[in-house]
């Protein structure tokens, strides 16, 4: 830990300066600016891609290996969890449900 | 503007209206804790030191993107990589900063800093719902409504990610808390799926990223974004001009 601090630190203050660059963004410019429509397509999309790129891997290839069977015990929790989100929009039941799902395949499966 | 004061980090407020902000923003207490302990709790399970998980949680206060770019942090990924992915899950506050600056564009420069930093996705709906259709935009009942929602957010949000960090340690790695960040992400992914071009662009990025998941210093979210907007931009296109020959 003691080697990557600097890493850590500066990788945080960067990640605050995205905070700051986007929500902060159009409060700091003048009214005459304004958001081209293309632009606003993009910025709408991009987060739900990335949120999706992150999830993906992190579900579908546990230790390196892209796992998309009914062996894939984090899938079938997601799947569990996503529906019960659909359903109830509750971010505790989803994650709960998830959880329990995914501790239930790994002791009896 | 005749309500703006020229100092200070917060413009004036009306303190009905804070109690009202932070009134309508309590139900969301739980859901935000739960959030927040998971995020602290990830966070330090992941490997990051419980100082380094403290600085990150006070200061990026943004839960997607710190569970977005954790992964890449933990593997020692180029830090020019790992702000190029929070921008990117970020980029939708741009949007809700465009939408709700007539409240704030006439304050002195670090209230609308500070104002804009503490504009995160609970705060904007609640704010738009309400004050979205007002005839005057920018007044102390605004400003208290805005800031009593979004302090008590603040405050929701750190004390459980603070929470979280305190126990990430405690917690064994066999209950799959790595799978509950992922799971928390869902919850907030789901929502803005909404319509085709969202639709066909998140497939297209999930497909990607899983294709891309070995790309050399962890380039493949990037990859998987570039390829999940262009379809989601080309849909979105095409449906417009569907929509033009039909009318």
């Amino acid at each position: 830990m003691s080697e990557t601090w600097p890493y850590y630190v500066i990788g945080i203050v960067g990640l605050t300066a995205t905070v700051f660059a986007t929500r902060s963004s159009f409060f700091m410019l003048p009214a005459k600016y304004s958001l081209p429509p293309w632009l606003e397509s993009l910025m709408r999309f991009a987060p739900a891609c990335a949120l999706v790129a992150v999830i993906a891997p992190g579900i579908l290839v546990p230790g390196g290996h892209v796992d998309v069977g009914w062996g894939n015990h984090q899938l079938l929790a997601a799947v569990a969890s996503a529906g019960v989100f659909l359903r109830w929009r509750n971010m505790l039941a989803t994650i709960t449900v998830g959880l329990l799902v995914f501790t239930a395949l790994r002791l009896w499966a | 503007m005749p309500h703006a004061a020229t100092t200070g980090l917060f413009p004036p407020m009306d303190r009905g209206m804070f109690r009202d902000g932070v009134r309508v923003m309590a139900p969301m207490g739980l859901p935000v804790a739960v959030w927040g302990l998971v995020t602290g709790a990830v966070m330090v399970n992941a490997g990051l030191s419980v100082p380094i998980a403290l600085l990150m949680s006070v200061m990026v206060y943004a839960g997607s993107a710190q569970l977005a770019t954790l992964p890449l942090l933990v593997a020692g990924a180029p830090l020019p990589v790992v702000w190029a992915t929070s921008l990117v899950v970020n980029l939708r506050f741009v949007i809700f900063a465009a939408a709700s600056r007539r409240a704030f564009v006439h304050l002195p420069w670090q209230q609308r800093l500070i104002a804009g930093y503490l504009n995160g996705d609970l705060g904007f709906a609640l704010f738009s719902q309400k004050f979205g259709d007002a005839d005057e935009h920018g007044n102390p009942a605004q400003w208290g409504y805005f800031f009593g929602m979004n302090t008590f957010n603040w405050l929701a949000w750190q004390v459980s990610s603070i929470a979280g960090i305190l126990l990430g340690n405690v917690v064994p790695e066999e209950w799959g808390l790595g799978l509950a960040s992922y799971l928390a992400l869902l919850a907030v992914l789901i929502p803005m799926v909404r319509g085709m071009p969202a639709l066909a662009g998140t497939v297209v990025a999930a497909v990607v990223s899983v294709a891309a998941h070995d790309f050399p210093v962890r380039s493949g979210l990037l990859v998987a974004v570039a390829a999940g907007v262009s379809v989601a931009m080309a849909t979105e296109k095409w449906r417009h001009r569907v929509q033009a020959v039909a009318a």
